[in-house]
């Protein structure tokens, strides 16, 4: 990769913005969440947040704009209301949030704007509000459609929350509905599975992504420090997920993972990428930005930045720092909030290139999997049957596509982590 | 370094410990002597009160066990390298008389380092516990002073203890090995009790060196340490002639031949002296390099006036004991071949050689005394030299009669076993194994025997109680956790002993483990055609826990020969993928995966199956444990 100064970096064509409310906090989420009091009611956060995030905002697009040099810069072409819970947010509140965004980033006129939202009627927000305000894509944390499992998870919804949210984005007039569904949960069978997945199919929404569940612990792999973009895992939610773990079973895993494969390309969803699964044309557009290693912007504690170089960043997770420095006492100027950063070197990016293009059903051309970097890995995965050459292109066999990290893991430069993690402005 | 500042405490002025100089103490008052007990029967506490009673030590200076000096030694209690102490004691007819103790370990590993050390001696007190009475190793010891001549003089120890039964230990002594009532001593070393009366009769009974002071110089070197200061510095007991300082020496069969640095006594503390004459101990600083050119049992004579012949010497120690020893990371080798050339030079009991293992990289092959001095040297190399290290199952050397006459050869190392075609014989070592237990055991013990592939030999009662039980059995089955069980079976009452008596054929067959089809070095053991099925079961079982899931199926065997005892199969990985899209955090998704990357990279390779080290690890530390 061209290390370009900072002035002629490409500019983001994407934004994702944290909301780090719920109105309480499942054991296994690892996202940026205050949840009861700070989310809720009188006392909750929320105004001061969106305070500090239209400061935030406005500090970074003047950033921008002096590293641009004034040049004009294309429109975004993806808003990402991510959280957390941002259907808290009310529909003026939203459509402040991206007037303000249009304003100083830019929004093409065809551009994705998603916002997630929780199915139970307390969180589910205002639809039509949101669709008015400019939103096009609704994603729905449904997770599950089993009462039993939802229970296992600590979500307040029911399976029939699910379906009227559906039929509210619908008659709000979304051009595309999605959802996001769990397995590996503990208890769960391909029983109930092969239910849940029928019961999804039978929502008729345009995008599926179905996650294996994760119960990891951020502070063991070092994220939740001063700077870490992770907060710790409190108690309660760490004994959760060690008394659940041992009900995750891999052999299950694959098989759902599989189930899940054939029955949403059965029912005329294509996989285009290892989680993801949509009709056509109503694919993510934000997330393919990740994959392709576009460069994109963040705000709100715990997000992510890249530059589409060698330079990722994000911000803490504190909302306390986030608040304090972005809406200080007055007469104090506003600054950035801190985070943490790495530059990635040309080697590691060759192996990001290829990891997260591998990830999408197209896979990798053939240029790229040749590179001396990650050409040895690859040429394992092939002739342990986990990847295959489709004329110019790499990409995963359905067998590779289970065993993904085992040749991802061999595309990484070999020695010390080839990036350092430094304090960002 | 367990060994304390050497240097440091010879820069002190003597005087201050001896209680006189000695050097004008003639040859007629000298007297050598050993303490010779069971472990734990009070040899080390009654050397303490020699050592306060001759002010060789101020009872405020008094750290109980004196010549316990290293760390290990003090911790694990017992003794592990016998101590040389000259002792000025005026003894009830007036006259000052020099004695020379001699302390000598108490562990069975040890009793090579015993006979060595009586060797330097003419008598030796036995200590016997009042409470426990005689135990297999008094008899043991009892014997090798026997053997070499030497005048004993029985105590009876701990006579505080409200448990004490003197009387019935004074008959066991009488009974056991003819030893009179009358010669006895009842002492409680812990308050001091009869102890000068101990020093009266080594004085009277032990008679007094001989050796000519006019005759070439011959002093035996009955045990040595390195010292990075002074080199080599040799433990000596004068034969004949005098050894005088800055003389130049000869050590008569390696043919070495220096000036001395320096020579002294311990009183305890190292202390320099003008000379040595006949049956004094004390020690020279050689300045050698390498303990080869020194070595225990040799003879030091004198450069410009040799002595015609050397004195008898010993037979070098021959370790029982092997298990391969590896650095846990590979790049500690270099460090761990210097510990154990540095080790080796203050215990010339270790044997190693270079190996290298497909489970454990390179490492040596060490051999030892016994399970216990091999747990001590892997612990003194862990702690003195800051290493991390991990031992294969111990093992026996074994006697391989080879196909078409090609004659035999030793296997220490079980994956070194020839093949089946290339040999005819494998023959074990077996040990003769005392054991002196309550006549309550006798059954379970005899059960343990026989369960260890034992034969009885005989049973001998002591006294009303308590029975002399021998037993032949395979060292091998020793070496795994007879003691344990002797113990537990006995409630800590049983004692043992045991000698080597030679090597026998043996129904012995080479267990391998075999992952994918490779066989893993590390694993393999000899075992008892008998054994073989339960131990491969439970290696195999051990495996397919600790090896993770490959991207195939991995089947575990364990085979003697071609002819597979137990197997199990590890199923292919089904999944390993990271899901989940953690909004925009490609960085933590990486190092997820940098992290994975690292593992492979630290697994070994048996064929095309990537192992971790650590189920190796574990698979090893479990052997140990059981
Ligand atoms: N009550 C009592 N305990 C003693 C006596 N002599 C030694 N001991 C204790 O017995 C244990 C073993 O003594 P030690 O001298 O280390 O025995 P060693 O293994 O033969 O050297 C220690 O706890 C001593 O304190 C004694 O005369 N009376
Ligand atoms: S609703 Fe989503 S963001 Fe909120 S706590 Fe649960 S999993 Fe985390
Ligand atoms: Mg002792």
């Amino acid at each position: 990769m061209d290390h370009l100064p900072a002035a002629l970096m490409p500019p983001p064509v994407a934004l994702y913005i944290h909301v780090p409310f719920c109105i309480s906090i499942c054991p296994y989420c690892d996202f940026v969440v205050y949840a009861g009091r700070e989310a809720r009611g009188e006392r909750s956060r929320l105004t001061a947040f969106l305070a500090a995030l239209h400061v935030e905002l406005d500090l970074r697009a003047d950033l921008l704009a002096a590293q641009n040099a004034g040049q004009p810069r294309p429109p975004l072409r993806s808003v990402y209301l991510g959280g957390g819970t941002p259907s808290l947010l009310s529909a003026p509140q939203v459509t402040d949030l991206l007037d303000h965004v249009a304003r100083r980033y830019g929004l093409a006129a065809d551009a994705e704007v998603t916002i997630e939202v929780n199915p139970g009627p307390a969180d589910r927000g205002d639809l039509r509000g949101y669709r008015a305000a400019g939103v096009g894509r609704v994603s729905i944390g449904v997770q599950s459609l089993q009462a039993s499992e939802l229970r296992t998870l600590g979500r307040r919804h029911s399976a029939a929350d699910v379906a009227a949210t559906v039929d509210l984005a619908r008659a709000a007039a979304f051009d595309s509905v999605s959802i996001d569904l769990l397995y590996d949960i503990p208890g769960q069978t391909l029983e109930t599975w092969s239910a849940t997945l029928h019961m999804a199919l039978g929502l008729a929404v345009d995008h599926v992504s179905a996650y294996a569940l994760a119960l990891d612990d951020p502070a063991a792999e070092g994220l939740t420090g001063i700077l870490g973009d992770h907060r710790p895992v409190r108690a309660g939610a760490r004994a959760w997920r060690d008394r659940v773990r041992p009900g995750q079973d891999e052999d299950r895993a694959a098989e759902m993972y599989e189930l899940a494969s054939d029955r949403l390309e059965g029912a005329g969803l294509a996989g285009y990428e290892l989680s993801n699964w949509a009709r056509a044309g109503h694919e993510g557009r934000h997330n393919l930005v990740y994959w392709q290693r576009e460069p994109y912007a963040g705000l709100g504690p715990g997000a992510h930045a890249f530059d589409g170089a060698g330079r990722r960043t994000w911000t803490a997770a504190s909302l306390a720092d986030y608040l304090g420095v972005l809406t200080p006492a007055h007469r104090v100027a506003a600054s950035l909030p801190v985070g943490g950063g790495e530059l990635i070197d040309d080697s590691t990016a060759v192996a990001e290139a290829a990891i997260l293009g591998l990830r999408l059903r197209q896979g990798i051309p053939v240029e790229l999997a040749r590179h001396p970097g990650v050409s040895a890995g690859l040429a394992w995965g092939m002739s342990h049957g986990l990847l295959e050459r489709v004329v110019t292109r790499v990409r995963l066999t359905p067998r590779g596509r289970l065993l993904a990290d085992e040749v991802f893991a061999r595309l990484l430069p070999a020695g010390a982590t080839a990036s350092r993690r430094e304090a960002a402005a | 370094m367990a060994r304390l500042g050497w240097y440091q405490r010879v820069a002190e002025p003597s005087s201050v410990y001896s209680g006189r100089p000695m050097a004008s103490i003639p040859q007629t008052r000298l007297r050598d002597f050993s303490i010779i007990a069971h472990v734990d029967h009070g040899k080390s506490t009654l050397a303490d009160r020699f050592l306060e009673l001759t002010h060789a030590i101020d009872a405020r200076q008094m750290t109980s066990q004196v010549l316990d000096s290293m760390d290990l030694e003090r911790e694990k209690g017992i003794t592990i390298k016998a101590r040389a102490v000259r002792l000025a004691y005026v003894a009830a007819d007036g006259l000052t008389y020099g004695l020379n103790l001699i302390d000598t370990p108490g562990h069975v590993d040890f009793s090579y380092e015993v006979s060595r050390s009586l060797q330097a001696c003419e008598g030796a007190v036995l200590v016997i516990d009042a409470a426990q009475g005689i135990e297999a190793q008094t008899l043991a010891n009892v014997h090798l002073a026997l053997a070499q001549g030497l005048v004993i003089v029985p105590v009876i120890n701990k006579i505080d203890l409200p448990s004490a039964q003197p009387d019935l230990v004074l008959e066991e002594l009488e009974n056991v090995l003819a030893i009179p009532r009358d010669e006895v001593i009842l002492v409680s070393a812990k308050e001091g009790t009869n102890v000068e009366q101990v020093l009266e009769a080594v004085v009277q009974r032990v008679p007094a060196p001989g050796g000519d002071p006019a005759a070439p110089l011959q002093g035996l070197i009955f045990d040595s340490h390195y010292d990075v200061y002074k080199g080599v510095v040799a433990y000596v007991r004068i034969a004949s002639g005098r050894l005088h300082e800055h003389e130049s020496i000869r050590v008569m069969a390696s043919g070495a031949e220096v000036e001395i640095l320096e020579l002294g006594v311990f009183r305890p503390q190292p202390s320099p002296v003008g000379e040595l004459g006949p049956g004094e101990v004390g020690y020279v600083a050689t300045g050698l390099k390498s303990v080869r050119d020194c070595q225990v049992g040799d003879t030091l004579t004198s450069a410009a006036r040799p002595a015609a012949s050397p004195l008898p010497g010993y037979e070098p120690a021959k370790p029982l004991v092997f298990a391969g020893i590896y650095p846990l990371r590979g790049e500690d080798y270099g460090e761990l071949r210097e510990a154990l050339d540095k080790l080796h030079l203050n215990d010339a009991s270790i044997s190693f050689q270079a190996e290298s293992s497909v489970a454990l990289g390179f490492g040596f092959r060490c051999g030892f005394l016994g399970l216990l001095h091999m747990e001590i040297i892997q612990e003194r190399l862990e702690r003195e030299f800051a290493l991390d290290l991990i031992a294969s199952a111990p093992s026996v050397a074994y006697r391989v009669t080879l196909a078409n006459g090609r004659g035999e050869i030793d296997v220490d190392n079980p994956s070194r076993l020839p093949e089946p075609n290339d040999r005819e014989v494998i023959a074990e070592p077996w040990v003769r194994a005392s054991i002196i237990t309550p006549s309550q055991y006798i059954g379970t013990l005899i059960e343990l025997a026989t369960n260890s592939r034992g034969t009885f030999e005989g049973m001998e009662y002591l006294d009303v109680q308590r029975v002399l039980l021998t037993f032949q059995v395979p060292l091998a089955e020793m070496i795994v956790d007879f003691y344990d069980q002797l113990k537990s079976r006995s409630q800590g009452y049983a004692s043992l002993d045991y000698e080597a008596i030679g090597y026998r054929p043996g129904e012995l067959v080479k267990l391998d483990v075999l992952v994918a089809g490779e066989p893993v070095d590390a694993l393999s053991l000899i075992v008892h055609r008998d054994r073989a099925a339960a131990a491969g079961r439970s290696l195999v079982e051990k495996l397919k826990q600790l090896i993770p899931r490959q991207m195939f199926e991995v089947p575990i065997q364990a085979a003697v020969g071609s002819h597979v005892i137990a197997r199990e199969t590890i199923r292919a990985m089904r999944k390993n993928v990271l899901a989940k899209c953690y909004g925009g955090d490609i960085t933590r998704k990486r190092k997820l995966l940098e992290k994975q990357r690292e593992g492979k990279q630290r697994m070994k390779r048996v064929g095309s199956v990537e192992i971790p080290q650590e189920a190796f690890l574990a698979v090893l530390r479990s052997g140990e444990a059981s």
